[in-house]
Order: C-alpha cells, then structure tokens, then sequence
C-alpha cells in the first residue's frame, strides 16, 4: 500500500510539474520576436493578403491567454499544434524522430555504462594505484570535451583518416535498395535483429558507433567515478571483510559481493545521465546530422519555430519527469527501505 | 589471479568495441524494392548492368511539398515532379522556350491574350488528364493562395476553350509565356491534389506526387532524404542509362556534403564550399562548373532617418565598401561586383548603369560636402544569421566605415527578425543585408519592383525610398514589357541607373553558381533561369 | 550572543579555506589546475597586452590574410577574415572564463537566500519556493536555456541571461538543504530565543554556513557552463560574430576543417583545457567535503 501511495504522490508531482512547464515554455516562446505568419508561409516574401489569412488562422489576433487556452485544450486531446516550418503536426514531428534519438541515446548509455561500470571497478580494486589514476584522468578527460568538439574529432580521424565508420547519418541510403530495413519497432537495431537482416545490422550499428561514442564520453566519467566510489563503499564494510576472512576467493568477493551492491548507486547516476545525454543529443545530432529530436530541436530554435520548440521543451521536461520517477521506483525496488522514509 | 580476472573484464569489454571497428564490406547496389523485408539473410543477387540508383547529397531544404505554395529551396526538387507550360533554355539558346506542356502557344495582336495549346495525352501520376481544365483550376489556386501567385497579377482570368486549349486573358499587357515558365507558381497539378488540399490543409505534408514529371515522390523522412522514383508513363519516354531511382539526402552541413562526395557515399552533391573547390579542380575525376547565378548581395540603407535621409551620405558609404575585399571573403572570389541589383545575366541587366568604386578620399569629400566632416554617426546594421557569407563580410564594412569615421554595429538576426525589425518605424535598423533573388527570369518586374518600388506599406523595400521618378520609370518599363522588349529593357535601366546614383541600397556582388561534377555521371547542363533546379534527373546519364 | 554566532560561522569558514588550500597544494593535479585558471584569468584580464594583434583578437578584419596557415606571424593561424587566431583566443577567453564566472555568480546570488529562506522559515514559504524550484529543475538545463536564448534573441548577454535563469535553481536546492539542518543548531535557535529578526539569522548565520556546499558545487558547475555557453554559441545563440568566442571559432571553422583545419582545432583544445582544470579542481573540492568518495 505504500509503494502505491509513494507512486501516486510522485505521479501527482509531476503531472502539476508538467502544466507549470506548459506555461513556462508557453510564455518563453511567446516573447519571440518574429514575424510568425510570414515564417509561416515559407517565404517572407508574401503578399499581405496571404500573411493576414495566416494570422486568423493560427490565431495570432487573440490575446495571449486566449491563445494559451486554446493551446491547452489542445494539448490535452494531445494535439500540439502544426510545425511553423514544416506544416506537419508537432506531435507527428516530434514521435518520428523520436526512436532515433532514444536508438542513439541508449546505444551510449549502453557504450557508457560497458566502459564506465569496469574502469570504476578497476580503480577501486587498485584503488591508489596508477591505474586508479589513469581511470580518474580518463574520467574527467570525458566530462571536460565538448561533445561539439570532440564529434568533429571522430570524423576527422575515423571517417577521414581510418576510413573505419561511416561519416553521418543513421542508416546507408544504398540499403533501402539492397537489404530494407522493416520498421517494426523504428529502433533500426532492434528492427533489423528482429528479422535478421544482418547486413542492415551492421550498417546500422557502424552509424551508430562514432555518435555513440560522442554521446558516451560525459556518462563514461560520471558512471565510472560514481561506480568507484560505491564499490569503495561496499568493499569497506564489515561482512566483505567477513567473507575475505573466510577465503573467499577475491574476484568472487568483487564480483558477487561487491559489484552488486554497487549497482544501486550507480543505477542512479546512469539514470540521471540519461537525462543529461538527452541534451548531449542535440550537439551529437547536428554534428552526425542523425535524423532525431536533437537536431529537430536546434533548426526550429533557430528558425523561431515556436509550436515545435515549446512541444519539444514539453517533451524534454516530461521525459526528465518521467526519468526521474523511473530512477525512484528503480532504487525503491533495489532498496526497500526508501519506500520507509 | 585477481588480476587476471580484471584483465579479463576489459578484454571483453574492449573486444566488444574493437570488433565494432572493422570496416564495413561495400555492398553492391541491387535494386529490390519489392523483395520482403523480413527476408532472412540477404540472397546474393547478381549485380546489374549499370547504376540505376543515383545518390545526391542536397543542403537545400524541403519546406514544402505544395506545388501551388513553393516559394523557396524545395525548388530543387520539385521540378522533377511537376512541369509548367513552358520552359525558359538557358541564356544564349537559340529559341527562348522549350515547350512542355504546352505544344504550342499565340499571343493575340493586341497583346492582352495568349491561347496555349496543350500537349495531348499526357496523365498525372495519379491518372487525371492534364487538360485545360487542369490548368485553369492550377492557376486559379495559385493565383489564390499560392507562394509565389504575385506573378499572375496580370492575369483577369484563365478560359477553357476546348479540352487542349488554354487561353490567358489580360488586363494589361505582360509577356504571360515568361511568367508561365516560372520555377514558382506556374506547376500544373492534378485536379484531385487541390481538392485534397481545400479540404485538408496538411494533404501536403508528407511529400505526394500529382505532377506530370518524370519522377514521382517515392517516400520522404524529413531530415533524412527524399526518393524519387520513375514515372514509367512519363510523356517524353525512357531510354537506357536514365536512373530509375534517385536517393536525396538531405545533408546541411557543406563539409559533410563534400565527404560524402569525396568517400563515395553519393554521386553527386550540391554546393561544395568554394573554399575547397581546388581540391576538385586538380581531380581529374571531377569538372567543376563555375557560372554566372540569379542571386546577388545588396543592402538598404534605411533612407527615413538622417543621415541616409541624405543622397550624398549614401553615396559617400558606397564608396566605402570594400567590394574586392567582400568577394574574396565572402565568395572565395567567386563573384562579380554588382551593377545595381539585377544579376549579370539576368534580364534586365546592363553595365551601362555604372558601378561604385572603393574609394575612401571620395567618400571623405561627400561626407564633408554633407556636412559630415569626420563621420561622427553611427550605423546599426543587421544579417542573416544562417547566411555564411554575410557572416563573413560584414566586418569587413564595419572597419571600413571605420576609416571614415562611421561606427557600426553589427547584429545577426533570422531573416524573419531582421524583416519585423525593419519594418518596425522608429526601432528600424540603419542597414539590412540581404541575399536576394527573382522569382522567376524577370529582374525588372521582381527586383526592380519589390526592393525599391515604393508603396504606402512595403513588404520588401526597407529603404523606404519614396522616388516618384523611380516609380514612374518601372511603371512605364513594366506597361512595355508585354509589348515592346527593347523599350522596357531601356525603361528598366533607366530606372537601375537611378538606383545606383541616388544609392538607397549598396549592391554588393553577384554570386556564382558552383557545380562540382564527376566525370561519371553525364548530361549535367546549368540552366541559369532555374537557380535551385541544380539537378535535372531526367537529364543525367551514368557514363557506360 | 549575536557576535559570537557570527565568529562561529566565520572561523569555520577560515578553517574550511585552510584545509582546501592544503589540500590543493597537495594534490599535483589540483595544483596545476588552479594554476591553469589563474593563467587564463590573467590572460583573459591582460588580453590587449598579451595578444600579438589586439584589434584583430576584437574583431578587426585583415583581409589580406585569409586563411594563413600557422607560421611566424601568425602562432595559430589565420582564420577566414585574416585574422590571428591565437588573439583571437586570448580575447575569447573573456566571454569564456568571465561570463560563466558571472552566471555562476548571479545563479548563486539568486538561488541560495531563497533556498536558505525556503528551509529556515519552512511551512508554506518553503512549499511554494520549492514548487517554483521544482518547476525550472524539471526542464533539462540546457534545453530550457537554448529555448529562452532563442527567443530573447542572440548575443552574449542574451545566453548568459538564458543560463542563469535555468541555474538557479540548483542552488536553491542546496542552500535549503543546509538551511534545513542547521536551523536545528544551537546558535541559531539561540538567536531566535533573543530575538533576532528572521532577516538578520538568515543572511548572517544561516547563509555564511551553507556557503562551503555552495562554493563547491559552483566550481564543479564552471566546467560545465563553460561548455553550456560555448555549446549556445556553436548553434549559433550565443556570442554573435565578429566578437571572439571559443565556441563560435569553432562553429565557424567548421566548414573549413577540412584544409584549413586550425580554424576550429585550437579553440577547441583551449576550451577542453579550460573545463578539464575546473573539473579537475572541482574533483578535489569534493572529495574534501564530501568525504564518503575516499574511505
């Protein structure tokens, strides 16, 4: 019963979160100085005429509030307005390019955590050593380089220079020809282990590495130092000292004993990068021209599209809600006794 | 022991990554559309004869896939889909048009009525006739909401004779067939899709094909490419080494683009940056096409306030700008300096209207003979952030000014900002840079017109220049130019020559069209009235 | 009463100072670090005395110089208008070292008495500084600065703006946090007991004391507001050219990386440099106050 109530609360948060957010983004896109019918019309070489017609129907005579509830009884039939650029629906903009950012946002959590789980391991075995400092150095390294930066670094030496993964982009266009990609799911790894069309898989996994890669480096340093310092944690307390008394043999007391205590904490901090590598994805985007919500998001910015900035704000402030909750019910589910305070 | 262990877990760990870098095997290109996907491992097909599936890297952007609304860079796209009546050859062909879907066409004696006749047979890609209905309905649409449907204006109304003849009826004499071979406004589109369209707004979103083209819309991902497929029923007929698919992909960055091309990931590429063309041009795989363009750089100056309320103000900035040193940096050199803002090459361009030099002691002497000594004023001048040349150039003008004692400041703005800023009466930027460009081989009607022609609220002459002598010079060029070619040309220069001596504009450069094109690939021809048309699909062959 | 309180607070302030400058010079990395910002701060303070072209480093144009490649006269490099890059990158690292500084500064000034008041006072003064809070730290931080740069409009000011107003927060969490616990502490309820106004024990007692936490955390945050505000400046929403800035060097040279590859490179390793000595020292900071990570 208290778990239900624990989640019920947490729900209700976020849902009066959310409706905050709504009108904060509603006020922070509003403020735009631009001429929004004219945007809209493509061109701003439009006949006043074209431009009058644009502004009665997208409303841009009403007063503000007006304006904002009409944009949230819209919302709440889950409509978010038409793209400025594009014309499409916000929504339908927003769900398309949504699988290829979480594709390339999971794939580097999944590279962060392959990397950062055993370099935090291995400095806190041979903690004080030069191993431990190496990992610190290399962890810090990753939280210091502009992913903007370092994405054009990778081109540069892996497109360029090693000719080793492909230089943008998510899948070869040649492949729509040769090996089709179903979507079934719209995560293209996912997609095309599911009906194992491996030349595709392999395809799509070279694309995904160098942006991966890029998105990775932030996580690798914090999941690495947060996993160093909970397996220090655990290694210090008394039963582990118990079971090496005992002579069991070390890499089991790591590994069975320790590791797994460790993981609670580190579970939290891959969670909360999560929600940092979703900002990391708008660089990783641009740079990689990955067809996703990142680089979506950074054309409408610049291009004042207010309708697909604010469903985007929208977007990104209930998914930071949303990973939030999951990481609380996640370590309450690891740790009981959260669910008791 | 424990170290072994240790050393075992980042073995794994980095042998998981190391064996994500081996190169990828290049699969032969086969065309399968139909084949299932969920077809387990790839069968090997036999590689056919030759590349069916032309693969270019685009920067411009699709803002629409509406025919009747298009007004900006999908034009480089869209001609492939869609036809118009007429189609403009390049600059110095023997005969001005080609006709498309017109056969033929008349003008009556008294030049208020052209009669086309269409051409017989030809479908839509959804299997309505392209008839005189078809074409009166197009018009009419265009002429209602489309993008560019300014160009029409001339037009009382369109007449369906019989089902093969068209006729224009004019309220005033205006060379229609120019107008009807436009790169905007001017599509003819099924029936069916502007029906689709006045019930549905968003029926264009996700990119159809109602044309009459050689190509159809195959599928479209924004931000990821556009597929063209043939229209196998197309009217001018199919012959060997034609491509039958051609993948678009929609790369912004230039450098990437120029990767691409150079890693073989695309057969082609549009807009290199000129700063790398020597790498091509020393390539002998490569021509690299360098050609006059419809686009040039021109800035207003806001001629309400004082000082530039003042003629010889704006002549005295005139000649303070740095033209040379603008074309370098902002072109690579690739540019001419402009003579008034018609592009060279563009109808009605002339060199007799004169040009600025960069000479800083006469603008000295007009600031002083203004009562300027010294300059002492200040400039706000704005650009369009996304435009990597005004970027680059705008410094330049602002320590060149400098020298003659007028301070700038510069501010990057989206051109929709910039455009509300300018139109804004008192807050008004003192300078606006603009890349300009007309609709369709028409610089008198578009750029004399809306840059400096001025009307009670302007929607692009934001120098609010009020010239009654210039106004009535357009209007007499423009009443000619259905009917008397050489005199309207004359009008219109007239009228440019007094743009550049009252200078409410600066006219910067004229830029090139760059083309870089492999040897492989045939049939490439730049058609200078079709600026964003940079790839005729039909057009191009892949070499045997 | 009240002036021994205050010594209290101060004295373990001092005593805090001591021990991180201790630590510090003990610690290689930590040392080198500080020495690496100190350096920058001082270039970026001397920049006209220190660039070799000081009017190209502001903006001024050098046509004739268009994308010279490292030499003798130009260290670095010229970049697309001639101009020196490494001038270009002392006078960029105002904007890079100064305006972060400034964000952190002004996000700390606004966040941490309202935090220290959310937690001392409690009740519903608390409920809606902490709602409010809740309210900007569910937006990712840089999405909500990228959105509100974008629609004040571009320019240096305009991001640093952006950036405080999605920072605060943050340290309205911590400061209320600390305010929590030492409200319980005997000098305060002391000061309550006399009567001291509410005003007075959170400006002189509460505020002093949740400082250590605070001044931590900023340090830790320099790092990555620097890379925030070079980020909105490669995407175009923060400084504007012709003035320097690390991330618009970078963005600008991006289509010339290519051939004319020191463009985009060397503001690229000034910027890593910078962030990496922040964090570096930002490291150090935390494991002294928060001494769980060396057991």
């Amino acid at each position: 019963m208290r778990a239900f109530e624990f989640i019920l609360r947490r729900v209700l948060t976020a849902i009066f979160v959310l409706i905050g957010v709504s009108l904060i983004t509603f006020a922070i896109s509003h403020v735009v100085p631009t001429d929004t019918a004219a945007l809209y019309l493509g061109s701003t070489r439009a006949r006043p005429e074209d431009l009058e017609r644009i502004r009665l129907k997208l409303g841009l005579d009403r007063p503000l509030s007006v304006q904002y509830a009409i944009y949230m009884g819209d919302l709440i039939q889950g409509d978010l307005g038409d793209s400025i650029a594009t014309k499409r629906p916000v929504l339908q903009e927003l769900t398309d390019r949504l699988p290829a950012t979480l594709e390339l946002l999971f794939f580097g959590m999944f590279m962060a955590t392959l990397i950062g789980v055993p370099l935090g391991v291995l400095s806190a075995r041979w903690q004080g050593t030069w191993a431990d400092v190496i990992v610190r150095i290399i962890s810090i390294v990753g939280v210091s380089m502009p992913a903007f930066y370092l994405g054009l670094l990778m081109q540069i030496a892996f497109f360029r220079n090693l000719d080793l993964f492909p230089l943008s982009g998510r899948v070869d266009s040649n492949l729509r020809f040769t090996n089709p990609i179903d979507p079934i799911t719209s995560f293209f790894l996912l997609d095309t282990f599911l009906t194992s069309n491996w030349v595709a898989f392999k395809d799509v996994f070279h694309h995904l590495v160098l942006p991966g890669f890029t998105l990775a480096a932030y996580p690798i340093g914090l999941i690495a130092r947060m996993n160093r310092a909970a397996m220090l944690e655990v290694l210090g307390q008394d039963y582990i000292r118990t079971a090496r008394a005992y002579g069991i043999k070390e890499r089991v007391v790591t590994y069975m004993y320790a590791l797994k205590n460790a993981i609670s904490p580190t579970l939290t901090v891959i969670g909360l990068t999560v929600a940092y590598a979703l900002t990391g994805t708008f660089f990783v985007e641009v740079i990689f021209n990955w067809p996703g919500l990142g680089l979506f998001t950074v054309r409408s910015l610049l291009a004042l599209d207010y309708p697909a900035i604010m469903g985007m704000t929208l977007l990104g402030a209930s998914g930071y809600v949303l990973i939030n909750l999951i990481v609380d019910l996640l370590q309450m589910w690891v740790d009981p006794r959260i669910r008791l305070q | 022991m424990k170290r072994f262990t240790l050393f075992v877990s980042l073995l794994v760990t980095l042998s998981v990554i190391l064996s994500a870098c081996a190169p990828a095997a290049t699969e032969a290109p086969v065309v399968e559309p139909d084949a299932p996907a969920t077809e387990a491992p790839a069968p090997v097909v036999e590689e056919p004869a030759g590349p069916v599936v032309l693969r270019i890297a685009y920067s411009s952007t699709i803002d629409t896939w509406d025919p009747i609304a298009s007004f900006s860079t999908e034009a480089a796209y869209l001609p492939n889909v869609y036809e118009t009546l007429l189609k403009i050859n390049k600059p110095g062909s023997a005969e001005r048009y080609t006709p498309v879907l017109a056969e033929s066409w008349s003008v009556s004696d008294d030049r208020l009525s052209y009669t086309f006749n269409l051409r017989p047979d030809v479908k839509f890609h959804d299997g309505e006739p392209m008839n005189a209905a078809a074409v009166k309905a197009s018009i009419d649409a265009v002429k209602d909401h489309g993008g560019a449907g300014f160009i029409w204006w001339s037009v009382d109304n369109v007449e369906v004779v019989d089902d093969l003849t068209v006729k224009f009826n004019l309220s005033t004499p205006q060379p229609i067939d120019l107008i009807a071979s436009s790169m905007y406004a001017a599509y003819i589109v099924s029936p069916k899709a502007l029906e689709g369209f006045a019930a549905d707004e968003n029926f264009w979103a996700d990119g159809k094909s109602y044309g009459t083209g050689p190509y159809m819309v195959e599928s479209y991902t924004p931000d990821v490419e556009a597929v063209f497929t043939q229209n196998t029923e197309y009217w001018g007929g199919w012959e060997a080494g034609q491509y039958e698919k051609v993948v678009a992909s929609l790369v912004p960055e230039a450098t990437t683009r120029q990767q691409m091309l150079e890693g073989g990931e695309v057969d082609l590429a549009e807009r290199i940056p000129n700063e790398n063309l020597s790498t091509f041009d020393n390539d002998p795989n490569y021509t690299v096409f360098r050609e006059p363009s419809f686009f040039n750089y021109i800035a207003y100056f806001n001629t309400l306030r004082a000082p530039l309320d003042d003629v010889k103000v704006r002549q005295a900035l005139s000649y303070a700008i740095p033209y040379e040193d603008i074309i370098n940096i902002g072109a690579s050199g690739l540019g001419t300096q402009s003579f008034g803002p018609v592009p060279a090459g563009v109808y009605p361009w002339d060199d007799s209207v004169g040009q600025y030099s960069y000479d800083l002691e006469k603008a000295r002497a007009l600031l002083t003979e203004a009562g300027h000594e010294g300059g002492g004023f200040s400039i706000r001048m704005t650009y369009t952030a996304s435009n990597a040349s005004e970027e680059a150039f705008a410094p330049l003008i602002k320590d060149s000014f400098a020298q003659i004692g007028v301070d700038v400041t510069i501010e990057a703005l989206s051109l929709g900002e910039q455009l509300k800023l300018a139109r804004s009466g008192a807050d008004a930027q003192d300078m606006t840079l603009m890349l300009y460009w007309p609709a369709y081989a028409d610089a008198g009607a578009d750029n004399l017109w809306s840059l400096f022609y001025y009307t009670e609220k302007p929607s692009w002459n934001l120098s609010y220049w009020n010239s009654p002598e210039y106004n009535a010079l357009w209007d007499e060029a423009s009443a000619l130019s259905g009917t008397d070619f050489e005199a309207s040309k004359a009008k219109y220069v007239e009228a440019v020559k007094l743009l550049v001596d009252e200078a409410p504009g600066v006219y910067f450069y004229d830029t090139m069209a760059v083309y870089v094109i492999p040897n492989a690939i045939g049939g490439f021809e730049y058609n200078l009235n079709y600026p964003f048309w940079h790839f005729d699909y039909y057009n191009l062959r892949a070499a045997q | 009463m009240d002036q021994t309180t205050h010594t209290h607070a101060e004295s373990q302030n001092m005593r805090t100072t001591r021990h991180v400058i201790n630590v510090i010079l003990r610690d290689p990395l930590a040392l080198i670090s500080t020495i690496v910002i100190l350096l920058f701060i001082l270039i970026a303070v001397f920049a006209p005395l220190v660039a070799p072209y000081p009017d190209q480093g502001q903006g001024s144009t050098n046509a004739g110089d268009t994308m010279h490649p490292p030499s003798e006269k130009f260290i670095l490099g010229a970049d697309r208008l001639g101009r020196d890059i490494l001038s270009r990158i002392i006078f960029g690292a105002r904007p890079a070292l100064v305006v972060p500084i400034g964000v952190v500064l002004f996000a700390v000034v606004i966040g941490a008495p309202l935090g220290a008041l959310a937690g001392y006072k409690g009740g519903w003064v608390d409920e809606i500084i902490m709602r409010i809070t809740d309210l900007f730290l569910a937006f990712p931080s840089l999405l909500l600065a990228m959105a509100i740069a974008a629609s004040i409009g571009r320019g240096l000011d305009k991001a640093a703006i952006a950036l405080v107003v999605s920072w605060w927060p943050w340290y309205t969490r911590i400061a209320r946090g600390a305010a929590v616990s030492l409200k319980e502490q005997y000098f305060v309820e002391a000061a309550q007991a006399i009567g001291v106004r509410d005003s007075v024990i959170i400006f002189k007692h509460i505020l002093p004391n949740t400082l250590s936490p605070i001044l931590v955390q900023a340090t830790v945050d320099l790092g990555t507001v620097i890379l925030a505000m070079g980020g909105l400046a490669f995407i175009g929403l923060g400084t504007q050219p012709p003035s320097p800035d690390w991330g618009l060097m970078i963005s600008e040279g991006r289509t010339f990386i290519l051939d004319q590859w020191w463009i985009s490179t060397y503001p690229g390793v000034a910027i890593f440099i910078v962030v990496l000595a922040f964090n570096l020292l930002g490291d150090t900071l935390r494991d002294i106050f928060d001494p769980r990570q060396y057991k």
